[in-house]
């Protein structure tokens, strides 16, 4: 039992619940990056004793920096939290399941809103991650850029003046920058052109991968596109040619859509339809199903369908119908059937219209 | 869940896809999907998956196939203590900061395979050393000897290339010269 985990649990999670850009299909906007600090061995061959000493000069400094150490900031050590928080703060999308399986010298601070978080001793000293709804990549940056530099001027971060940030794996040298959209696409998902769109993006030299950014792919039509390289480009120019291309993919999107109403309008009708059935009416829901059919409702709002539902508990339903978020909420462990059964209550509750 | 080829990994890499009506799946490995990359098998799928594995593949792949010299294999890192073969075992993955230093020759390789440049253009902190300056200047002196190369033996699809990366090059230099001058 953890009672900043429950205080996390009762808080709206604001890159899904608050309005962002071009938010009918894109959801959110992500950006991490990897810092380490140039007198020690990265994580995977430091001894309990340096990941503790790391683990130290991190939290002071962003204690210091005023960043991350408010008094309603989070902090978590993994070690200390049970099986179902650490899976909690996955589902939350604050920590990746590397950095929770580790558990010695590690640790986790989040901001109040949640829209920061810094995770030490991951594969990398420091994984500093900034989130917001929409498709606003510039405005992460802006933030972490800050948070990075406040972190920065406060600790000796490896730097190269060739290879710039030095990372444990060379995958992310130089900028140490993985910059994200999550995107919402049914609409190139029904007409069938998801695979060759994929393929033209994978082409560009950036990746796609599914909603829980660990490389499941095209679960309630949720898809990741974020940069490969990391070397060779600034962060601007990095994020300027993604940009173009999610920019591209949106208007694909937007056409796919409407050529789906044009032609075979009551496909997609039924599609929605069913989807909502199933929500409203459902008495036991895996969590495969209920993203499906979340993903065929969020269509329907965004065609205009359901006018009194918000497109905003649609996409928090995407997170409320975790295995640990619901036991989160019934406040015990439940078996699979119980967690089915308490998600079909959860959408039937939540999508009344 | 267990990787659907050597059933003994964990799978990393899951794909669904519909394919005439019918949904297909499937749940690799990294090393069973780097592989099955290399063999051009994925593209059946209707997937290119190299692209979905995260780089790590690609870094890990290039360094494992690296055929080290004696004197390389004897490198162990001053600071860590680390050695190549160390290295290829952790998937790719470094001890230390200064392994980038001590397994310059080998990295550098593996690096190309996977970036889009070779040098830094981004973000510098202000404590960083002044040196930075110097480091961009040998590489846009190095970048056109390879542009007149390039043109005169009228490779002009590399030579464009090449010269995009030297109007980077000279960008962030004047960025730096502007940033410098706002900082007196
Ligand atoms: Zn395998
Ligand atoms: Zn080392």
């Amino acid at each position: 039992m953890n009672n900043q985990i429950d205080r996390l649990l009762a808080k709206r999670v604001s890159f899904l619940a608050d309005a962002g850009p071009d938010e009918d299909i894109a959801i959110s906007s992500r950006i991490r990056l990897a810092r380490n600090l140039a007198d020690h061995r990265f994580p995977v061959s430091a001894d309990a004793e340096e990941l503790h000493e790391i683990c130290n000069a991190v939290s002071s400094a962003a204690a210091d920096s005023g960043a991350l150490g408010c008094p309603e900031c989070f902090s978590f050590d993994p070690e200390k939290l049970d099986e179902l928080d650490r899976e909690f703060l996955l589902e939350r999308r604050l920590a990746s399941r590397d950095f929770l399986n580790r558990q010695t010298g590690t640790r986790l601070l989040v901001k109040s809103d949640e829209s920061c978080s810094v995770m030490i001793n991951e594969e990398d000293h420091l994984r500093v991650q900034t989130m917001l709804p929409g498709f606003q990549l510039d405005a992460v940056w802006k933030q972490i850029d800050e948070l990075d530099s406040q972190l920065g001027s406060r600790l000796n971060y490896a730097f190269d003046d060739r290879l710039g940030f030095l990372t444990s794996c060379p995958t992310n040298v130089g900028t140490g920058m993985r910059a994200s959209v999550m995107l919402h696409l049914p609409g190139l998902v029904l007409a069938g052109q998801i695979a060759p769109t994929i393929q033209g993006i994978n082409k560009l030299n950036l990746a796609v991968r599914g909603i829980d950014g660990e490389g499941t792919a095209n679960q309630g039509s949720l898809f990741q596109i974020s940069n490969q390289s990391t070397l060779g480009e600034s962060e601007p120019q990095i994020l300027e040619r993604l940009n173009a291309v999610i920019g591209q993919l949106i208007v694909h999107e937007k056409n796919a859509r409407r050529l789906l109403l044009q032609r075979d309008q009551f496909s997609l009708l039924d599609h929605v339809g069913r989807s909502y059935g199933t929500l409203r009416h459902s008495y036991k829901l895996t969590g495969e199903e209920a993203l499906n059919c979340l993903s065929g409702v969020r269509v329907g709002v965004d065609l205009g369908m359901f006018t009194s539902l918000d497109i905003h508990t649609v996409n928090e339903l995407f997170i409320g119908i975790g295995a640990a978020h619901l036991q989160k909420k019934e406040g015990r462990v439940l078996s699979s059937l119980e967690r089915d059964i308490c998600r079909a209550a959860l959408c039937r509750e939540k999508l009344k219209i | 869940m267990l990787c659907d080829i050597c059933k003994k990994n964990e799978a990393t890499i899951h794909i669904k896809e519909l394919h005439s009506g019918e949904i297909h799946t499937a749940n690799l490995c990294s090393t069973c999907a780097s592989e099955k990359e290399k063999n051009g098998e994925l593209s059946a799928l209707g997937f290119n998956l190299a692209e979905m594995l995260c780089n790590l593949g690609k870094i890990s792949s290039a360094i494992k196939s690296h055929q080290e010299s004696p004197a390389e294999s004897a490198t162990v890192c001053p600071k860590c203590g680390w050695t190549i073969g160390r290295i290829k075992n952790s998937g790719g993955r470094l001890g230390c900061p200064t392994c980038y230093n001590a397994f310059a020759p080998m990295l550098s390789e593996a690096i190309q395979n996977v970036h889009r440049g070779s040098v830094h253009l981004g973000k510098r902190m202000q404590s960083a050393s002044p040196d930075g300056r110097v480091a961009l200047e040998t590489e846009l002196s190095s970048r056109r000897h390879e542009l007149d190369a390039l043109v005169k033996r009228e490779e002009y699809e590399q030579a464009a290339v090449c010269r995009d990366k030297i109007n980077q090059l000279k960008a962030a230099l004047d960025k730096m010269s502007t940033d410098e001058a706002s900082h007196e």
